[in-house]
Order: structure tokens, then C-alpha cells, then sequence
């Protein structure tokens, strides 16, 4: 009776993407005396922090079977806003919130163009993605140069660079709340059950009464606000506010959600396996950039890494 | 013997087709179908909705393949892999979804995807005059320089015409192909059509509309739930069986399509009531003409006419889906119907016609798909209880006697049958008291057939209305109290079941060959 095909298939998948991890592991920890260091892993992980955090909403969401290039260029607008309001003299607290709505914002019009207005959600969130990269530039404009590094308040990298207990970034802990968080949504909620039901199949889901649009929206706000505040944190992090950070970001992120066996199409997909496309690309360029690999190798080993993960994962689930 | 007729007739039969079958997950779509087609004919093909027709000619052109039965062409073993192969045996097939360029003219229209190109540029004016010839005899008020987005819905089915019969076409396939044309138009292309027949090309006529068999038919194959029910020349039709009418011939092939009428057992609901629980009154859409009705608690009623008829235009009124003007009361209280959300708050639910693309969750589990339109039942503290669900999947498992040795078991892979009962329990936990049932038994087997019947009637004995839209005229008799006749989205009359109604009379009411006083 308890027989079921579904864990099954997705334990094999994972198994597929330990081995995938284990062995990058295996190969970088011989070729690199260096990468086999609590060090190093401490560095991969702050590395991955922001996208794993990120990828945990935009995983949810494309299991709706949409997805969201906006996701760098809100992370650098956040970023710069809240060096801007602080600079102006607004308190760091009301900063982070106010940049959080902000997010929101960018999330909600994601949504309604998708959701409720039915643009194509590479369309309108690649509108969002020159918009919001846009107004990062205006914003340092506003004061004065093309970066915003001097005259922030002295308590500005507190938050930032917070160590719980003194020893854990502040950025871990969040990372580990919101993947807990997430799993949780996925699994437990009406939330995540819906996602599920709209990547599966769209039409019996508006036909069930699942208020579609609504969803949309949601999702993409919580994409939003999680890009937003980890685009303050990394601000806060840094020291200094500069409006072309996370190019590209977005990419990443699909490509670990990819990695990790969200159909790009929807209806399936988890957040476990999502953390481990992550770790698997972070790993790799990690290794990589301790054996002092040119840039372009490691971008091209990228390309390489997805596509032949994704197909070998295809070429497993059509055979089981 | 039979191999002599066969050898004496073998010059005069273009396509022999033996035992095809076609078997999709969950259901028989073509079953042991044989029959030949003669050369130089024009062959109909007709059937209601799910009777085959439309695989036979994916099947036929190679877009398909077949789990078994032999077919030839021109004597030969005919066995296309694709489309491309069909064509080039000459078996070429027009679909109802047009194959033309809006924005360029009929000319680059005719040569499309075999321009004669030099490194990569096209040399203009050179459209083989073969087929510049092929339009001109079908249609010479057609000019190539024409914008083929200003030309009308006929108009450019002669130009995929044209270019199909360019390519040495033996044998063109016509899938509905005056299902959106006029009146004028319609006639326009059995002109075409002739003229075709005329240049010895083989047509085989894909339609529900039987008129058109007698007007441009040589011969009638009927398909009913993926068999042959019958195989006969027109003239045999109009002649035989002693139709001295057209309408008697036509009845002859409704008879065919829609399957002996045997008056099952009919039984009444228990709890009929004389209270009105929805009322629609004179609904109008593009579709529909002034329908009105009204729905009884405790009681089935159904909706039964030809596909085509209004049918699903008026379930989808009804479930907030489709527009319209007119006025729904539910409880003598008037509502807008102008979401999903709307009807279903209004205590109306649909179980839809299509249950793949409509109904299921197929990647989700038997578990996960009961509670969808009423998350609220397994949830609690606003979390989904897994014990909750459980036991919410085992009930209904149980009620609905779904076979399956597990609820964790991908709904996808369930039978027909089994995957119209989950559709239906995820429908009932919503527990709203109009329950609209669009073509509840299509696709299933026999034995589900039944015990869905049965839910259908234990619903309305429990005090529900239910509302039974089917284009199986036993489903109808068997199941409903009152029968409400559509024809051409208009309600023809309303019945009362029971009193030895006669399945013949609605047949000729919902044909429009009865006058409707």
C-alpha cells in the first residue's frame, strides 16, 4: 500500500544531483589543497546565501510554470535605495522597511502584468529587469556620482556584518529561516499546493476556483521582497552602495532551480533540490576559481554544467 | 469468394483499412475499424464528438501512430512515419486550423516553404504555373497579388487546396471543413470540392452535419466510440430501408451515430420538489437564442442535442465562464455570474466535459486533487493536516468505489473512468447545491458508466439540482427527470421522462427536421 512512484522518482533525481556534487567535490579537493578548508566552505556558503534565499521564492514560482528576470536588477535598486536613505538621514530601520515595500512594489507589478494582464512573464518581467536597473542608476545619480560609498552613517554595516553568537553571518541565519520557511510552504501550505496545481495545469486550476492572478501576485512579491532585502544586506555588508551589482543574478538563480529538477514548464520541482543545483554551481566555481581558472573558462564550464546536468536528469526521468 | 471480390474491385479501391486500432492511456480511441475507400470518391466520414474521427485522420496522415491493423494505398502496405512521408505517398490532409500566411500575398502564399532561392534570396515571379492553374480552376476570382488576410475563410481554404493538390495529392482529407464558413460559402466549396472530384482526387469528408452527406456524399462510413456502426453508399441510405424523404435518411444516420436507443431502466428521483432552486431566463450569447429553463431542487435535469447545439455554451454561462445577456436567478434571488469564483459562491459548480485538460491535476496525487476547490476541509490552524487529507482521500476512494491500491497513486496514471470519479469527488467537496455535469460518462466504460449514474442520482435524492448536459440520448433517458431539447442554441421543447417518451421523437426534435409546434 505504501508503494507510491512519486518519492521514488524524486529520491533518484536527488541521488543524481549528490553524485553530481560529490564528485565536483572529490576532483576540486584533490586538484586544490585549499578547498578542502572549513574556510572555504564558509566562503561557498556567504557566496550562495543570497541566491539560495532568492531561489527559494522564484523556485515556488516556477513551479507556476512563470518566472522572474528581474530578480538582480531589484536587488541593486534596494541596495542603492537604502544607502540613498540612510545618507539622507533616515534611521537604518525604517531604511530596510521602506526599501522592503519598495521590493514588494516591483514584485506586485510583476504580478499584475503576468497574472492579471497576461503578459508573458519573460516580457514583462525583463521590462521590470530595465526599469528597476534604470532607476538603481538614477538613484546614485541623485547623489551625485555614479556610486554612493561616502558620507554613509557609521552604524551603516552593523546590520550587515552581524554575527549571531559571534560566529554566524546574519546572512546564514536568514538563509536557513527562509529555506525552512519555504519547504515549509511547499509542502504544508494551501500556497504551495496551489503552485503545484497552476504549473500542472492551468486551466483546471482557474476552473477549481483558485484565484489565479492572486497567486501570481503573491509570488511574485515574496521573489521581490526576498531580491530587495538581500540586496540590503549585501549593501550593508559591503560598506557601499553601486547600482550595476547582481548583473546577471537572475540567470543564477534559474540555473539552480533548473539544476535541481523544477521543471521549467511547472508542476514539479522542490526546494531541497533547488539548494543543491545551487551548491552544485557554487562549488564548481569555487573550485574553479581557487585553481585560478580564467573567468570566461569558468563561464563556459557553466554552460557546460547545466546543460549536461539537465540532460542527464532527463535522460533518467524518461526511462524510470 | 472473398478474395475474388476483393481482386475484381482491387482497381477501384484507393485505401483498404483493416482492424485499426488506437489505444491512448485509459481509453480505446480506435477500435478493429475497417473499411475501404474507393477511388475517385467523395468519402464522409461522420460521428459525434470522441468517436474517432479525428485520430483516424492523424492516423491516416501519418501524424499518428497506429497500435495495430493494417492499412494500403494503391495496393501497396501503406505505413507513413510523418506527415512529409504521407505526402509524398499522396495522401494529404486539410486541416480546420488554416495553414496561411495572413500578411503575405496568395502568390508567396502558394510557394511558401518551396521558394526557389538562390544563395538564400528569393527569385520573385516564379510560381510554378502548375499551380497558378490548380487556383484558377478552382476559384478564379482569386488574384495572386491578393492580401491573403483580406480573402475570406473559403477563400483561403482553396489556396491550402491548391497547394495541396500541387504535390500530386491522391487522396485529400477534409477535417470539418465548412465548420466556419456560411451558408453562401459552404456551397461555394462543394462547388470545389466537385471540380476536385472532377480532377480524380479521392476526398474524404470529415463532418457532423448530415445534410452535407447527401448533398456532395458517394459514400458514408459512421463511426460510434471508436468502431464502425456502419458503411454504406448514400444512394443505399436514401433509398433503403424505405426512407422516402431526406429527413427519414438523415434520421437513419442519427440512428447510426448516437447508437440504438434502448429505453433503460429509468428511475425517478425520490425527493423531487416543486421548489425552484435556479432559474435562467432568456440567456443570449453568440451562440445561444433566448434560453430559458429552470432548475428544481431534488431533481435531474438534462440538456440533450446534437453537438454543436449550445450545450457546453450553457454550462460555461452558467459557471461564470462565457458572457452573456439575460438574467440567472438562484434562489429567486438574481446573481452575476461574471467569474469562476462568482458561480462557485453563488453554490454552483461545473464538473467539466474535459477532464485532462480541465478537470485533473494528472502530476498530482489522488490525495492532493480531492481537496482542491475546498482546501479549508484539510486544513488545520491554516496548515494542511496530512491526517486530515488522509482520511478526506480514503472517504472518497471508498464512496466512489475509485479502483486504485493507493491514494498517493499520480491521477494521471488512472483509467478514464477512475479519473472521472476523482474529478467528480474533487467537485462535490465543494459542496455546492447546483451541480452542473458536462458529458459525466464520456470516455468511460461501462461499469464506471453505471456507478457514476449512480452518484448522479444519489446527489439529486440528497436534495441537490443537478443539471446533466449529454449527447448520449441513453445517458439522458436513463438518468433525468426532465429533458430539455436544444437545437441550434435554442430550447425546441421541454419533457417530462417517464411517461413511455420516445426516444425516436427526440431524435427528429433535436435534428431540427421536426416543425417545433
Amino acid at each position: 500500500m505504501g508503494a507510491n512512484s512519486r518519492p521514488i522518482q524524486v529520491d533518484r533525481q536527488k541521488i543524481v544531483l549528490i553524485s553530481i556534487l560529490a564528485a565536483i567535490i572529490a576532483v576540486m579537493s584533490f586538484l586544490s589543497p585549499k578547498f578542502l578548508q572549513v574556510s572555504n566552505f564558509q566562503n561557498i556558503l556567504l557566496q550562495l546565501a543570497p541566491l539560495i534565499i532568492i531561489a527559494s521564492a522564484a523556485n515556488l514560482l516556477m513551479i507556476t510554470g512563470n518566472f522572474d528576470l528581474s530578480i538582480g536588477s531589484v536587488l541593486a535598486f534596494c541596495a542603492i535605495m537604502h544607502a540613498f536613505l540612510s545618507k539622507q538621514g533616515v534611521p537604518i530601520g525604517l531604511s530596510i522597511v521602506i526599501c522592503c515595500v519598495l521590493a514588494v512594489l516591483w514584485g506586485v507589478s510583476n504580478g499584475i502584468m503576468v497574472g492579471v494582464l497576461n503578459v508573458n512573464p519573460v516580457i514583462a518581467t525583463m521590462g521590470t529587469m530595465y526599469a528597476a536597473r534604470g532607476f538603481a542608476f538614477l538613484i546614485a545619480r541623485w547623489d551625485g556620482g555614479a556610486n554612493i560609498s561616502a558620507g554613509l552613517p557609521g552604524n551603516f554595516s552593523d546590520f550587515g556584518r552581524t554575527n549571531l553568537f559571534g560566529v554566524l553571518p546574519i546572512i546564514i541565519v536568514f538563509m536557513v529561516i527562509v529555506v525552512a520557511l519555504f519547504i515549509f510552504i511547499e509542502r504544508k501550505t494551501v500556497l504551495g499546493r496551489y503552485s503545484f496545481a497552476i504549473g500542472g495545469n492551468r486551466r483546471s486550476s482557474v476552473l477549481s476556483g483558485i484565484n489565479v492572478p492572486g497567486m501570481m501576485i503573491v509570488l511574485y512579491s515574496l521573489v521581490g521582497l526576498l531580491a530587495g532585502f538581500c540586496g540590503v544586506v549585501q549593501v550593508s555588508r559591503v560598506g557601499s552602495g553601486f547600482p550595476n551589482i547582481a548583473e546577471g543574478m537572475e540567470f543564477d538563480v534559474v540555473v539552480a532551480i533548473v539544476l535541481g529538477g523544477t521543471s521549467m514548464l511547472g508542476g514539479s520541482g522542490s526546494t531541497a533540490g533547488m539548494i543543491l543545483g545551487a551548491f552544485i554551481v557554487g562549488t564548481a566555481a569555487n573550485g574553479l576559481n581557487l585553481l585560478n581558472v580564467p573567468y570566461f573558462y569558468q563561464t563556459i564550464t557553466k554552460g557546460l554544467l547545466l546543460i549536461v546536468s539537465v540532460f542527464t536528469d532527463q535522460a533518467i526521468r524518461r526511462r524510470g | 469468394m472473398n478474395g475474388e471480390a476483393e481482386m475484381n474491385s482491387g482497381d477501384a479501391i484507393l485505401m483498404s483499412i483493416r482492424g485499426l486500432s488506437k489505444r491512448f492511456p485509459g481509453t480505446q480511441a480506435l477500435d478493429e475499424v475497417s473499411f475501404d475507400i474507393r477511388r475517385n470518391s467523395v468519402h464522409c466520414i461522420i460521428g459525434e464528438n470522441g468517436s474517432g474521427k479525428s485520430t483516424m485522420i492523424k492516423i491516416l496522415t501519418g501524424a499518428l501512430e497506429r497500435s495495430g491493423g493494417e492499412l494500403s494505398f494503391e495496393g501497396r502496405i501503406y505505413d507513413p512515419k510523418s506527415i512529409r512521408e504521407a505526402m509524398s505517398e499522396g495522401v494529404t490532409a486539410l486541416y480546420q486550423e488554416l495553414n496561411v500566411v495572413d500578411d503575405l500575398t496568395v502568390g508567396e502564399n502558394l510557394t511558401l516553404g518551396r521558394e526557389k532561392s538562390r544563395l538564400g534570396m528569393i527569385r520573385s515571379g516564379e510560381i510554378p504555373p502548375t499551380l497558378v492553374e490548380n487556383l484558377k480552376s478552382l476559384d478564379e476570382t482569386i488574384k495572386l497579388s491578393d492580401r491573403v488576410g483580406d480573402l475570406s475563410v473559403a477563400q483561403r481554404q482553396v489556396i491550402e487546396i491548391a497547394r495541396a493538390i500541387s504535390t500530386d495529392c491522391k487522396m485529400l482529407i477534409m477535417d470539418e471543413p465548412t465548420a466556419a464558413l456560411s451558408e453562401e460559402e459552404t456551397g461555394r466549396m462543394f462547388k470545389v470540392i466537385r471540380k476536385l472530384s472532377a480532377k480524380g482526387i479521392t476526398i474524404v469528408y470529415i463532418s457532423h452535419k448530415l445534410s452535407e452527406v447527401f448533398e456532395i456524399g458517394d459514400r458514408v462510413t459512421v463511426l460510434r466510440d471508436g468502431r464502425v456502426v456502419g458503411d454504406r453508399t448514400v444512394d443505399e441510405i436514401r433509398n433503403g430501408s424505405g426512407c422516402d424523404s431526406e429527413s427519414e435518411a438523415c434520421h437513419e444516420l442519427i440512428r447510426m451515430m448516437l447508437g440504438k436507443v434502448v429505453q433503460e431502466e429509468y428511475v425517478p428521483s425520490r425527493n423531487r420538489t416543486e421548489e425552484t432552486l435556479l432559474e435562467a431566463r432568456k440567456i443570449r450569447t453568440g451562440k445561444l437564442k433566448d434560453v430559458s429553463f429552470e432548475l428544481r431542487r431534488g431533481e435531474i435535469l438534462g440538456f440533450y442535442g446534437l453537438v454543436g447545439a449550445g450545450k457546453t455554451e450553457i454550462a460555461q454561462v452558467l459557471y461564470g465562464i462565457d458572457p452573456f445577456q439575460g438574467e440567472i436567478l438562484m434562489d429567486g434571488r438574481p446573481v452575476r455570474l461574471s467569474g469562476v469564483s462568482k458561480a462557485l459562491g453563488a453554490g454552483i459548480t461545473l464538473i467539466p466535459e474535459e477532464r485532462r485538460a480541465d478537470g485533473i491535476f494528472g502530476e498530482l496525487s489522488i490525495r492532493e486533487n480531492i481537496p482542491m476547490m475546498r482546501m479549508e476541509k484539510v486544513l488545520r490552524n491554516g496548515i494542511i493536516n496530512r491526517t486530515l487529507e488522509n482520511q478526506l482521500a480514503d472517504r472518497s476512494i471508498k464512496s466512489m468505489s475509485l479502483a486504485t491500491n493507493s491514494r498517493e497513486k499520480k491521477v494521471s496514471q488512472l483509467s478514464g473512468g477512475n479519473q472521472q470519479k476523482v474529478v467528480i469527488s474533487k467537485c462535490l467537496n465543494r459542496e455546492s447545491t447546483v451541480l452542473l455535469m458536462d458529458e459525466p460518462t464520456r470516455g468511460v466504460d461501462v461499469g464506471a458508466k453505471q456507478e457514476i449514474h449512480d452518484i448522479i442520482r444519489n446527489l439529486a435524492n440528497q436534495g441537490k439540482g443537478v443539471i446533466v448536459f449529454s449527447s448520449e440520448l441513453p445517458e439522458i433517458l436513463q438518468l433525468c427527470d426532465r429533458i430539455v431539447l436544444l437545437y441550434e442554441g435554442a430550447v425546441r421543447t421541454v419533457l417530462d421522462n417517464g411517461r413511455g417518451l420516445d426516444g425516436d421523437r427526440i431524435m427528429a426534435l433535436v435534428a431540427g427536421r421536426e416543425a417545433s409546434a
